[in-house]
């Protein structure tokens, strides 16, 4: 066949193909249009699974009249006019494809009206033909209908999924945009009924709740920016809403990610979500998140892909490093025991919900709780008792625990804790910390001081702090101990490596040979050496002592694969082996009775782990009946 | 089926053939062991696809026939049956076996035959015969070599390799090896290079007793199979596909020092240290120190310690001939070589302490050598 230039309409349905794959793409790109035009209240309507008739209505700056016939053209956009628009873009959409290809594939009425002209304009066109241009009476804003899409592309029908699933996909679309413009209202009907509506009065909590719903919200914590660790690094804005540990989904998808208002996905940025729960949540499980990301246009190429779905960041690690702190410190900020579940009324179950988390609204960082319950309930998680002028030494623990007087004294405003960052050595990051031994300072207290009161099953004991009962489970509570000692032991240690036989020859692809010269010298800290002996050829020399039961093609695969996740490398291996050995050895066993003084020591150390709440699996360590729930459940409150 | 054995020699059979039975079968009918009637033998079989064990015993036939029965279940009830003799009557059509024994009545429903695995067995007229014992001491002193993990089959190999009529046997993780060399006085006829997985040899290296003179090792043709005949058991074993390391190439040849000291000794000062080694990832300084004058021993001291625990060092006689040397080790490593060398006093060969270290036999004789090597560990600061 000889070479020719496709037909006009051919070649706008293949382009309509990169960025039009369902109703719910067209739904995306309308209301990216509406939103770059200015629009604060959009109205998104459909029938069907969307492909019979689809309409937005926005309250947008509109087009022109003598520019209708311009819209629908390829490559004509209003929103960019030189390259170097593309390298600071601030609107969403800039192709100048969206409105050409969504008219190449469907029967589409354009009816505009700009907000300097007196009358609108109507445009129709079938499968990108202009049928007719003609003035009409129409409010200030656009309305674009789409009808019978993809009536000329039969292929594409066909792998149209149920009306069911398209819905779905137009409610999530209409959904993300939401959360990203809490100032704009919102309206999503279907088959002429109202499903989704927000109020536009620019709360990204309000949205939330209409997303997800009241009850998701409530066990939400508010994440606020935090500044950046160095000054050398880029201002990196992250802020939003992330869930507490307990509440947990089998899958990511309920983590929404948003850059510069843009609905993104990135494994990496979630996966940076998903890190900052490391050991608080079981594996396999995944929170639910709502984060903006804000980094200067400049430091973020979002020109990737036609749906925009993906970005590239000018130093993704900075990015990723932002994200995870930054949701990292809200949530050991916020973390709390598992409370007891009410079983009575629902009115209760409010209650204590609200009294737990203080309508999330609220900035998590400021100090103000809404009502006298709340604050009172907050202290005895909050307060650090380790600060100077109390002078006590470990043996007399014992004798000031029940000192309600004490207690009073130390309470101090929460937000004086200083946490010290994951995984650290515990060094004397407190210099006025009293030492428990010589040369050993304690570390800042993370719970009240708790009073054994017994033990049950041979596997809870059973605490009284001075906010309720406390029930710890023995083993979850003896291995995040450990876990805590050991990962601070081998953070200290020197570097031990063990030398590998002359004949291991590794033959990589060059990916991988790339990847290897590109971390030589952060492989070669933990211990991991290597020649090169011949095109993609290494000759191992040596790999860390504490992986040396492996084989060590497998380290350096492990390693490789850390490092490109950006994680330490090997860390996650050794840490998987330290936590093995705790849980299957070391840790206090249920079913074990304990002696008071076995127990008392037991809490003690769990008072001053960085993160008492959760066992390095994921499951609490301790269950919190408070003593509001106390007195409900006997009928005194 | 209708036969009938003696509970002593069901049960010596079943604990051999059960070794081959998988601990998570794939297949629900790999649980089970094969009895079937051989001429006037009856046979039992188990495989786990890669091994796979046959096992012959003597009793009487009176009905010829083959069915399976569940490994575990069948083990456990023969092993607390009393001594006497085993009535085994199999309805064929219900495949259920009745097992009597003295007074005790059991049934236990079997799974038909036809579906258990075919297990080929070797002929004994091919193969190359090896002393049994011989080759027992031999997988002994290298299968603790091979890697544990299954992810590098290889390494959890033992190159087999027969030189004219020397046996050759190597095994190594990758940090560590040994090779062993002997010399058989029946010339083999054929040379051959495979790699057998060290989990069937160190099974085999079980069954063999005192009672094997040879074993018969042979490898038909076009099967990717190593078969082994003992006297009343067959071993068959797939081979694992691959090149072995060039392991020869970190053999050290030339030495800077080398240190004899009594093995004893030197396996007992590293069961002290590996006490403290434990949370430095298992090592050991080694300090080996030439005599200072004429008169005086030379000695090693091996040191290790830990941060949180204490330390140890102990200090043992030694002949030390070459430069002075303070070199790090798996102590693991040291143990496990040290418990399986057998002579009462062993060679150290050493360069520098970032280069391999050797160690053998002070009396390697001259049938049979063995040598292992053990790469250094360094501690960086």
């Amino acid at each position: 066949m000889p070479i020719r230039v496709l037909p006009t309409l051919l070649a706008a349905q293949i382009a309509a193909g990169e960025v039009i794959e369902r109703p719910a793409s067209v739904v995306k790109e309308l209301i990216e249009n509406a939103l770059d035009a200015g629009a604060t209240a959009l109205n998104i309507e459909i029938h069907g699974s969307g492909t019979k008739l689809l309409r937005v209505r926005d309250n947008g700056h509109g087009i022109p009249a003598n520019e209708l016939e311009l819209a629908i053209a390829r490559h004509a956009t209003s929103k960019i006019q030189s390259v170097d628009d593309l390298n600071h873009i601030r609107t969403l959409g800039f192709r100048g494809e969206a409105l050409h290809s969504i008219a190449a594939v469907s029967r589409l009425t354009l009816t505009s009206c700009h907000h300097k002209q007196p009358t609108g304009a109507q445009l129709i066109a079938e499968g990108g033909q202009i049928k007719d241009i003609r003035s009409v009476g129409s409010a200030i804003g656009t309305t674009v209908e789409v009808a019978d899409l993809f009536y000329n592309v039969p292929a594409r029908r066909k792998f149209l999924k149920s009306d069911a699933t398209e819905k779905r996909h137009v409610v999530a679309v209409v959904n993300q945009y939401a959360m990203a413009y809490p100032k704009v209202r919102f309206q999503l009907i279907i088959d002429g009924r109202e499903t989704f509506h927000t109020s536009g009065n620019g709360k990204l909590g309000d949205v939330i709740v209409a997303v997800m719903g009241l009850d998701t919200f409530r066990s939400m914590i508010e994440v606020a920016p935090l500044a950046p660790l160095r000054d050398d690094l880029p201002f990196i804005e992250v802020y939003g809403f992330t869930t507490l540990p307990e509440v947990n989904r089998a899958n990511r998808s309920h983590i929404y990610l948003f850059v510069n208002g843009r609905a993104i996905t990135d494994q990496r940025l979630t996966y940076a979500v998903v890190q900052a729960y490391h050991t608080l949540i079981p594996s396999g499980r995944y929170p639910l998140a709502v984060l903006m990301i804000n980094i200067d246009p400049e430091d973020v190429d979002v020109n990737v892909h036609p749906t925009k779905a993906e970005v590239r960041f000018r130093s993704p690690d900075a990015v990723f490093s932002a994200v995870q702190r930054t949701v990292r410190h809200a949530i050991t900020q916020k973390m709390s025991p598992v409370h007891v579940r009410q079983t009575p009324t629902p009115e209760i179950d409010t209650d204590t919900k609200q009294a737990t988390w203080p309508p999330s609204s609220t900035s998590s960082i400021s100090k103000s709780s809404t009502s006298p319950t709340n604050s009172k309930r907050r202290q005895q998680l909050d307060f650090d008792l380790d600060t100077p002028n109390i002078g006590r030494y470990s043996h007399q623990i014992g004798q000031s625990q029940t000192d309600e007087a004490f207690l009073e004294e130390a309470n101090y405003p929460h937000d004086e804790i200083v946490s010290p960052p994951y995984i650290q050595p515990k060094e004397s990051d407190d210099p006025t910390a009293i030492p428990i031994t010589i040369g050993k300072p304690k570390r800042p207290r993370t719970l009240p001081i708790l009073r054994v009161v017994g033990q049950l099953k041979a596997t809870y004991i059973i605490t009284e702090g001075p906010a309720g009962m406390y029930l710890i489970d023995q083993h979850a509570a003896h291995e995040r101990i450990l876990y805590e000692e050991l990962m601070a032991a081998y953070s200290q240690k020197q570097v031990i490596t063990q030398q590998v036989l002359d004949t291991f020859i590794l033959e990589l692809g060059s990916a991988q040979s790339q990847a290897l010269f590109t971390y030589k010298d952060e492989l070669a800290n933990v211990g991991f050496t290597f020649e090169e002996f011949g095109r993609n050829t290494f000759k191992v020399i040596s790999v860390p002592a504490l992986l040396s039961d492996r084989d060590p093609a497998q380290v350096l695969y492990g390693l490789l694969d850390d490092l490109a996740n950006g994680d330490p490398a090997g860390e996650a291996e050794i840490e998987a082996k330290i936590v093995k050995r705790i849980c299957k050895g070391i840790a206090v066993k249920a079913g074990q009775v304990l002696s008071h003084h076995e127990m008392q020591n037991l809490v003690h150390q769990l008072e001053r782990c960085e993160n008492p709440f959760t066992c390095p699996h994921g499951r609490p360590t301790f269950i919190h009946l408070s003593n509001e729930a106390l007195e409900r459940e006997f009928g005194r409150a | 089926m209708r036969v009938s054995v003696l509970q002593e020699n069901l049960q010596r059979a079943l604990n051999i053939v059960t070794r081959a039975v998988p601990s998570r079968p794939t297949l629900p009918i790999l649980n089970n062991v094969m009895i079937s009637t051989d001429n006037a033998r009856i046979k039992l079989s188990a495989t786990n696809l890669d091994l796979g064990i046959h096992v012959w015993i003597g009793g009487s036939v009176d009905e010829e026939g083959a069915t399976t029965v569940p490994a575990k279940l069948f083990y456990d009830l023969v092993s607390i049956l009393s001594p006497e003799r085993i009535d085994l009557n199999l309805d064929k059509r219900t495949q259920t076996l009745y097992l009597h024994c003295g007074g005790n009545n059991n049934q236990i429903k079997c799974i038909d035959a036809v579906e258990f695995p075919i297990i080929p067995e070797a002929d004994a007229s091919t193969g190359i015969a090896v002393p049994a014992l011989e080759f027992k001491r031999m997988i002994e002193l290298v299968a603790f070599s091979a890697s544990k993990e299954e992810n590098k089959p290889v390494l959890a190999g033992i190159l087999t390799r027969m030189e004219g009529n020397t046996l050759i046997m190597a095994a190594t993780d990758g940090y560590r090896l040994s090779e062993c060399r002997a010399v058989l006085e029946r010339g083999a006829t054929t040379s051959f290079q495979v790699i057998i997985p060290a989990r069937a040899l160190f099974e085999l290296s079980r069954i063999i007793s005192d009672a094997d003179e040879d074993v018969l090792i042979s490898l038909p043709e076009g099967r990717r199979q190593v078969m082994f005949h003992l006297n009343n058991v067959d071993v068959v074993s797939s081979l694992i596909d691959g090149t072995f390391p060039d392991y020869e190439r970190a053999i050290p040849k030339n030495f800077q020092t080398i240190t004899t000291v009594y093995t004893e000794d030197l396996l007992r000062s590293a069961r002290r240290a590996a006490i403290f080694a434990r949370d430095n990832a298992d090592t050991t300084q080694m300090h080996i120190r030439p005599p200072e004058g004429t008169h005086t021993h030379g000695e090693v001291v091996l040191s290790s310690s830990s941060a949180e625990k204490g330390s140890n060092e102990s200090l043992i006689d030694a002949s030390v001939e070459g430069a002075p040397l303070e070199i790090a080790l798996n102590v693991r490593y040291l143990l496990e070589v040290l418990g399986v060398v057998g002579d009462d006093q062993i060679e150290i060969c050493t360069n520098t302490s970032s280069d391999a270290c050797l160690i053998r036999p002070y009396h390697n004789d001259e049938y049979r050598q063995f040598q292992h090597v053990i790469m250094p560990m360094r501690i960086n600061n």
